[in-house]
């Protein structure tokens, strides 16, 4: 068999078997016993001094060739054999669920809180606050209230049990007088906060619970400002579909004083025309005259809400006291 | 208060439906919280008269008629042979429905139909039809006196249908709890007059019956009294029964009922007292007294509801010579109640001042409509008219005659207040022009009537207010009342002005909701705990309490001093539930005090108990639960974020009361942050809370007080840094802090970063001893550093830790 001919046959031997090669290991034996030092295709390689200088170009030519062919069923075996061994042991199963890492929840009435501090900003409002424990001048007098109005019942306001029997505040406008007293006009704010009346727990109850409160103290404030501003907050908050409706009503701090109701489509869901939502009115003169405002130089208006309120709404919730047992199964939802 | 659409037509005109009504009352401000529709008795049935009858083209038995409803003319097809033209009958309309039959499933309802090809529109009815007593063959024919289109049951003397509103009337508007009241609203809405009850004259001269003497004029501005004798005690008039009954009431009986009916009419709450049971006075020929004086301490007084009272001088009597009458504006005395053989009537129709009839109320748990009335303040100017409203209804009634001159005792009349109204102020406030007689018009309507006065500035005008309306006192209560009639639904709207608020806190609630989203992000869900707590629970935590003077329930009788409670409570809740990972953390104010005042606070707190992970199905973390490190990890991360430095944890060496193990946390090893650790075991499964339970609490104001947003970047790294471990044993009291201390104080060359790698005891490592494992990181900012720079300076560290802790080097 001449020189050209032991190539090209060796060459096939090497090319079928490592084509055949079932595993990376019996490959890289396969490679070994062609390529290797004392490997089939060295040997020829070898022989290549032996021959004649005629035939050598030839020889040399075929030579290289057959090796490029080799090496080139090496690499392609090999990375079929890889992709192989690679293949997972078992299939994945995509259905399965996932390894969590959890990631918590603000509770809703954060979020509500969160998202009424931001409707209000964009208007313009800074968020203010102001003590859980107030004086009766605070929360009632400058407010308006006087000492036997029906609102300042020692049944529904809690008191502590320190020098001079502070109280729980009972409302957000508290922060109203605290604030005129500190700054002067004008007053764009708002105050979320809890407050407390002395009601027992129940499904619509819970002894602590937060309000949201705006204030607003400029020259030439009127009726329609305060329509246009809760207008704007409320289909920020409640979606464009909303409608309000302003309704007279009694405030002792605002004159005059509304009550809003508003409507959209889960309103209608729950079988009703329109849900009250909230109070305001044109800040009372008085109350000016308390904080030392001049109510002919200054007109403002206030409103306050509940925010459990927005949050049990807005969610669906009907349990006002799901809110504080904080049960994961609960927070985990919003 | 309740109302009824019929009893608001008779003071007041007005053609809304009845769901118009509740829309225009609900934006006047009274708010209609229930409507009820009562379906009166002959519904849809009118008096009509027939004006022809001829014969059926189709039909021998049937006659076509011509017949007169009151409106206009039907055509209607009648079988019955009884009758002729002329006569008056009872008949049904298309679209009402017969009286229901036993036995009926669903009501007959009556149509527009063709009877053997003639169109019939209504029925005539038989007595049999209507459920009325049989006595004819045929219709029934009524008298000639009945009137053309009247209801059928008006006919009769039914109830016919109505509506009844429930309104809430807010607490300024005591008018406001009358029918008359409602009225006024509605009249100065529509323009309609407003009608009030006739009256018949008092009797100009006489002597009076009885005597009157007020010793308590500051509670008892006016007292007025009539007599009536020879009464008929007995059931009240169906017209009554039915009135009273459609607003809630219950009757009792004829007197009785119209001291009620004249209440709600107007407002004033009147009582009667059988005049023979009231003791005359000595001196006073014999005339029965009456004294309006407080009561004296002690006093017992025995209410018609059969309770006895022990009464003070806060609390007003109507008494005679001998003894307590009535508790004055809450309720009569059992001693002289109306009874079924009562003859002679006194009627008392009053004013009293409200505190004080607020605190007897209060005072003795007794609130009745006379009370809510008087404790919101009643009209003192109606009293008269509202005694002669009700003695007139009596005398209609009951019978009897009015006994000589009405007594009214009224000392000193209060005059009408004024308040001025500057008429450009409106749009200024409201934000739409009303012109000025517009204005004056609307407030007149209301009752208020314009008087001028000697220097009233141009462009206002000064009117009296009307004694019913106590709300009213100045201008902007005025302009309250134009927007009201105005329609606030008709102010238009402006859009937000431009101007920017500022409050110091605007920038700290940025601060805590940034902490609330790293802590969520960090995988705790936030809780919001409640306020007050129990005692017990708040003094857990080894602080004294501020307590509520009046708590509700020992459940919350505390203001919390620390969130921890409260977590430890929630975490509890969830066990109990079956949550298995619990990991919460609340940022809220605490209350602590200081001195004698009561300081409040902001906390965070974090709580973990349970499970670490969420529940998997592969691997060696899925059952381990949490532990301190987990708790240590999540406050670092919170103070590093705030860009707190220097921050010291310091183990307590004793466990202490809700604490296993802790540490104080602290800046600077000064300024204490808060703390954290482990709960007493035992106490946590008194709360059913098994696994162990990390709880950690630091002070949020002091965070915020020592923040430092500031970032500057640093440069990455462009050399490479070479690594060297050491592992060590020492004693169990050697911390991390020590070993950190040493690395401080030797201060090794291009050091970069220390870390613990491992940290164990057991195996090969004695006891009391423990092995620690340390990452050494070096790297010099300038260049590649060499092995043989590092090896030398890496030798001194660790022969430091060999000399300074008692280390054995693990090589």
């Amino acid at each position: 068999m001449s020189l050209l001919e032991q190539i090209e046959s060796v060459k096939q031997a090497a090319v079928t078997e490592l084509q055949s090669a079932e595993e990376l290991p019996a490959l890289e034996r396969t490679k070994g016993a062609f390529l290797g030092a004392g490997g089939r295709f060295t040997a020829l390689m070898k022989e290549m001094g032996s021959i004649s200088k005629e035939e050598r170009p030839a020889a040399g030519k075929a030579m290289n060739a057959a090796k490029l062919e080799i090496e080139s069923a090496l690499v392609q075996r090999r990375e079929t054999l890889e992709l192989k061994a690679a293949l997972p042991a078992e299939p994945a199963d995509f259905t399965l669920p996932g390894r969590r890492r959890r990631v918590g929840r603000l509770h809703p009435l954060s979020q509500v809180t969160d998202d009424i501090v931001r409707a209000f900003r964009r208007l313009g409002f800074a968020v203010a606050d102001g003590p859980e424990i107030e004086d009766e001048y605070h929360c009632f007098d400058a407010l308006n209230t006087p000492a036997d109005h029906p609102a300042r019942d020692a049944q529904d306001t809690f008191f502590v049990d320190a020098a001079g029997r502070p109280l729980l505040r009972t409302h957000t406008s508290s922060v109203q007088i605290r604030v005129m007293e500190k700054m002067p006009p004008p007053i764009r704010i708002i105050v979320p906060g809890r407050v407390y009346r002395r009601d027992n727990a129940d499904a619509t109850h819970n002894p602590t619970f937060h309000q949201i409160e705006g204030l607003y103290v400029d020259r030439n404030v009127t009726v329609g400002d305060l329509k246009g501003t809760v207008e704007a907050v409320f289909r920020d908050l409640l979606g464009s579909d909303v409608r309000l409706r302003f309704r007279p009503h009694y405030f002792s701090y605002t004159e005059p004083s509304l009550e809003i109701d508003f409507t959209n489509a889960l309103v209608k869901k729950l079988g009703k025309d329109w849900l009250e939502i909230a109070g305001c009115g044109m800040v009372h003169p008085k109350v000016f005259e308390t904080v030392g405002y001049d109510p002919e130089v200054w007109s403002g208006w206030a409103f306050g809400f509940g925010i459990e309120r927005i949050a049990m709404l807005r969610y669906g919730i009907t349990d006002i006291r799901l809110f504080y047992e904080n049960d994961v199964r609960f927070l985990r939802q919003f | 208060m309740k109302v009824t659409l019929n009893w608001l037509k008779n003071h007041v005109d007005f053609d809304w439906s009845p769901e118009e009504l509740t829309e225009r009352l609900t934006l006047l401000g009274l708010e209609v919280e229930g409507v009820k529709r009562l379906v009166g008795a002959f519904e849809g049935i009118v008096v009509a008269q027939v004006l022809s009858r001829d014969k059926h083209p189709n039909a021998d038995k049937l006659s076509v008629c011509r017949v007169a409803d009151g409106r206009g003319e039907r055509q209607i097809v009648c079988g019955a042979q009884n009758f002729q033209p002329g006569d008056k009958v009872p008949l049904i309309l298309p679209g009402a429905s017969l009286p229901p039959k036993p036995g009926d499933k669903e009501p007959f309802v009556i149509k527009v139909g063709k009877i053997r090809g003639v169109e019939s529109h209504g029925m005539m009815c038989s007595p049999a039809e209507l459920g009325l007593p049989d006595a004819v063959d045929g219709l029934l024919i009524l008298p000639p006196t009945a009137t053309v289109g009247q209801p059928f049951a008006e006919f009769l003397g039914r109830a016919g249908s109505d509506v009844v509103y429930d309104l809430e009337v807010t607490p300024n508007r005591p008018d406001l709890n009358s029918v008359i009241g409602i009225a006024r609203e509605i009249a100065a809405l529509t323009g309609n007059s407003l009608r009030h009850p006739e009256l018949t004259a008092d009797p100009v001269a006489g002597a009076a019956p009885v005597v009157v003497r007020i010793d308590a004029p500051d509670l008892c501005p006016r007292y007025t009294a009539r007599v009536i004798r020879g009464v008929r005690v007995g059931p009240s008039p169906d017209w009554l029964r039915s009135m009273l009954e459609k607003v809630g009431l219950r009757s009792i009986n004829n007197v009785v009922d119209v001291s009620n009916y004249v209440m709600l009419e107007t407002g004033q709450p009147l009582h009667t007292f059988d005049l023979r049971l009231i003791e005359p006075a000595v001196g006073v020929g014999g005339l029965p007294t009456l004294v309006i004086r407080r009561a004296a301490e002690g006093e017992m007084f025995t209410t018609l509801d059969g309770r006895e009272h022990r009464l003070t001088p806060e609390n007003l009597l109507i008494a005679d010579s001998a003894k307590g009458i009535a508790l004055a504006g809450v309720m009569g005395g059992l001693n002289t109640e109306i009874r079924d053989s009562t003859t002679d009537v006194l009627i008392e129709s009053a004013y009293f001042t409200p505190t004080q009839i607020r605190r007897t109320s209060k005072a003795l748990g007794l609130r009745t409509d006379a009370s809510y009335r008087f404790e919101r303040g009643a009209d003192p100017n109606a009293v008269a008219t509202a005694g002669r409203r009700c003695a007139d209804l009596i005398l209609a009634t009951a019978g009897g005659i009015a006994d000589g001159l009405p007594v009214d005792a009224w000392p000193t009349v209060a005059e009408a207040k004024t308040v001025v109204l500057r008429h450009e102020k409106v749009e200024a406030l409201l934000g739409v022009a009303i012109p000025g007689v517009d204005q004056v018009g609307m407030l007149t309507r209301l009752g208020l009537a314009l008087q001028p006065a000697e220097g009233d500035a141009p462009g206002s005008s000064r009117f009296s207010i009307p004694s019913w309306r106590v709300d009213l006192k100045r201008e902007a209560d005025l302009i309250e009342e134009i927007a009201r009639l105005y329609g606030v639904d008709r102010i238009p709207s402006t859009p937000p002005r431009r101007a920017t608020g500022a409050h110091p806190f605007d920038a700290v609630y940025d601060q805590l909701a940034e902490i609330r989203r790293q802590l969520a992000a960090l995988g705790l869900n936030e809780a919001q705990g409640q306020t007050l707590i129990n005692d017990g629970a708040a003094r857990l935590i080894g602080v004294e309490p501020v307590l509520l003077a009046n708590p509700l329930s020992s459940d919350m009788n505390a203001l919390r001093p620390s969130l921890l409670p409260g977590l430890i409570d929630c975490l509890s809740h969830n066990l109990t539930r079956r949550n298995g990972e619990v990991q919460l953390f609340e940022i809220g104010r605490v209350f602590n005090r200081s001195g004698d005042a009561v300081v409040e606070g902001w906390r965070l707190a974090v709580a973990l108990t349970g499970a670490r992970n969420p529940l998997f199905w592969a691997g060696a973390e899925r059952d381990v639960t949490c532990d301190i490190s987990d708790l240590k990890g999540m406050v670092e991360e919170i103070l590093e974020a705030s860009g707190l430095r220097g921050v010291t944890y310091t183990r307590r060496t004793e466990a202490t009361g809700l604490w296993i193990e802790s540490a104080v946390v602290a800046l600077g090893g000064k300024r204490v942050l808060g703390q954290l650790g482990q709960m007493q075991p035992v106490l946590a499964k008194r709360r059913d809370l098994r696994d162990p339970v990390f709880l950690a609490e630091l002070d949020l104001d002091l965070i915020l007080a020592r923040r430092n947003p500031v970032r500057s970047f640093k440069p990455l790294p462009q050399f490479p840094s070479i690594r060297r471990d050491v592992a060590m044993i020492v004693p169990e009291g050697v911390t991390h802090e020590a070993v950190l201390e040493v690395v401080r104080q030797i201060k090794p060359a291009n050091l970069e970063s220390i870390d613990p790698f491992d940290v164990f005891r057991g195996r090969q490592v004695p006891a009391g001893q423990k092995s620690l494992a340390y990452a050494l990181t070096y790297r010099a900012a300038d260049r590649t550093l060499r092995e043989d720079e590092v090896t030398p300076v890496h030798s001194r560290l660790v022969e430091g830790f060999r000399g300074s802790m008692g280390a054995s080097i693990r090589e």
